[in-house]
């Protein structure tokens, strides 16, 4: 008899995942990255070959007359394409090897706030008082702690 | 020889010549629509498309500096052609603007491309504060000469606070903060999604939302408990009808007497803290964990990285620019700020100009009349017999 009582506290402590300090710094740099985003979904045209391979009229007059001037011009795009090709890291990287003192990218950068950090419920929005034990989110009252149980805690970890 | 100016923001590009009244506002970037298979917009050919739902970005800036030269060419085709401006490279010089701090390999690829794909004349590369420094000098002339203006540029990707000595900046107290106007817009975009409806993917109505409806706060925590408040008294909720693109062009607040029922199959999002926390993180990037000071901090970190004689005259000369210096409140904000942090026998002085966002360009305009202009130009023969290394002398970057 005794055995069937159980704790609910206990039982789902057991199940709850506390996520860690690694975890939970994952998903606010997840976050910072999201707000870099051009776009949240991929390309809708994708499948599409935008005007590249698909004949217009007017090209295929122009090649007819001259080819040779349209095969050039063909070329000189697609050096240019790799010549200036330099993702935003590669840039960084540069600046670092090159290793310059005085004021750099880097150095103009914004140093970390004096201030002390001000807390804002991640559900409503409003000042808040309290963190979630499992997740590190912020939470404002009782009725704002179920929508975000049911919504986002845990949900986004991977 | 006519002068073509570019403000070359990651946002939008200003271009005009030096003749015109007012430059020509671009998105700088390449739009597609996803209910227009046929075509992809460049630029300002986005006015023609009818559905501004879903619009996918392709954009040449990433971070604020230059990466994706494809997209870039292919806008700068555009604005240079009889579309937009007209250009005749043979007879034009060119101004362009780019951040500070620019990545070397970025500037080289601006003097090829210039040079080698437009065959310009000349080509003059500065920033955009530098241009407002020069401009707010001359219009502020009949005070005196002035020995420091400290410029807050606030665009698309990040924020600027440069003081300047005359006509230098003082680049070891130049100060960037990561937050501009594409963090804002995607913040919104993000908090209304989770909290209201999803529009992930509306960037371009959100961010004419952001626009519309957002404001800076000057009494953070009270219009936080104001905008607690349900009816009447809560002054600050507003209700944004969200456009559809068959009936309703273009969304807008509704007046609160009409407040009540939808009509139709209208969408709305109400905006009530949204209105004023967004900008906030201007202020504040702390709030969504962006390490790095606010606007108003940076500005007193910069003065402490400066002489200490010229801190009272940037404190009296601090000008704002950029899109985000258009959102109601920003300029009180930054003097209530700055105000309350500089010591109180220094006077403090914030203004914005009429239009901030074509401020830079009108500077260029100035400028290229400077008698010591043609002199900071580098000409094709120039650049043809000695490359790279005489833009970097006479340019002043980096």
């Amino acid at each position: 008899m005794a055995d069937k009582r159980e704790s609910v506290r206990i039982k789902d402590g057991q199940q709850m995942r506390v996520l860690d300090e690694a975890a939970r710094r994952r998903r606010q740099r997840k976050a910072l990255e999201a707000l870099e985003q051009d776009n949240f979904s991929e390309d809708p045209h994708a499948d599409l070959k935008m005007s590249k391979k698909a004949p217009k009229f007017e090209e295929v007059m122009d090649a007819s007359s001259s080819l040779a001037g349209l095969k050039k011009k063909r070329k000189s795009k697609g050096d240019f394409k790799l010549r200036y090709r330099k993702t935003f890291a590669a840039l960084l990287e540069e600046v670092h090897m090159q290793n310059k003192d005085g004021p750099s990218y880097i150095t103009a950068c914004a140093p970390p706030s004096q201030l002390p950090e001000r807390h804002f419920c991640s559900v409503c929005g409003f000042p808040s008082n309290y963190t979630c034990v499992v997740c590190g989110s912020r939470y404002c009252c009782v009725k704002c702690l179920g929508t975000h149980q049911d919504t986002r805690c845990l949900k986004w970890t991977a | 020889m006519a002068t073509l100016i570019l403000d070359n923001g990651a946002g939008t590009a200003k271009i005009g010549f030096s003749t015109d009244s007012e430059p020509k506002i671009i998105p700088n970037c390449i739009t597609k629509a996803k209910n227009v298979r046929t075509r992809i917009f460049v630029g300002d050919q986005i006015d023609e498309c009818k559905d501004l739902s879903s619009l996918y970005y392709l954009l040449p800036f990433q971070k604020g500096f230059i990466v994706n030269w494809e997209i870039e060419k292919q806008v700068w085709d555009h604005v240079f052609s009889k579309d937009v401006c007209q250009v005749d490279f043979n007879e034009t010089t060119v101004m362009i603007t780019e951040p500070f701090f620019n990545f070397p390999s970025v500037g080289e690829a601006i003097n090829e491309v210039i040079f080698e794909e437009y065959q310009f004349q000349a080509l003059h590369r500065t920033q955009a504060p530098t241009l407002t420094c020069y401009k707010h000098q001359t219009d502020k002339e009949t005070s005196g000469s002035l020995f420091g203006t400290l410029v807050v540029d606030s665009g698309y990707s990040f924020s600027h606070i440069v003081p300047f000595y005359k006509n230098k900046p003082v680049k070891e107290a130049i100060i960037r903060i990561n937050v501009g106007g594409k963090v804002l817009t995607n913040h919104l975009k993000e908090v209304i999604s989770y909290r209201q409806l999803m529009v992930m993917d509306e960037t371009y109505v959100i961010n004419q939302m952001k626009e519309d409806v957002c404001y800076v706060s000057t009494q953070f925590n009270k219009d936080m408990s104001i905008a607690r408040c349900k009816g009447p008294e809560n002054s600050i909720s507003q209700d944004y009808i969200l456009p559809d693109y068959t009936h309703i062009k273009r969304g807008y607040v509704r007046s609160r007497s009409e407040a009540g029922k939808l009509k139709g199959d209208e969408q709305m999002i109400r905006m009530t803290n949204e209105r004023f926390a967004i900008p906030e993180l201007l202020f504040h990037p702390n709030d969504v964990g962006i390490q790095e000071m606010g606007i108003s901090e940076s500005i007193m970190h910069s003065l402490s990285l400066v002489e200490k004689e010229l801190v009272p005259h940037l404190l009296n000369n601090i000008v704002l620019t950029g899109g985000n210096a258009l959102l109601p409140g920003f300029q009180s904000r930054v003097f209530m700020d700055v105000r309350s942090m500089a010591n109180d026998d220094m006077d403090v002085g914030v203004s914005t100009p009429k239009n901030p966002v074509t401020y830079a360009w009108h500077a260029g305009c100035d400028f290229s009349l400077d008698p010591t202009f043609p002199s900071l130009c580098v000409s094709r023969h120039e650049y043809e017999e000695y490359g790279h290394s005489v833009c970097t002398t006479k340019f002043n970057v980096s």
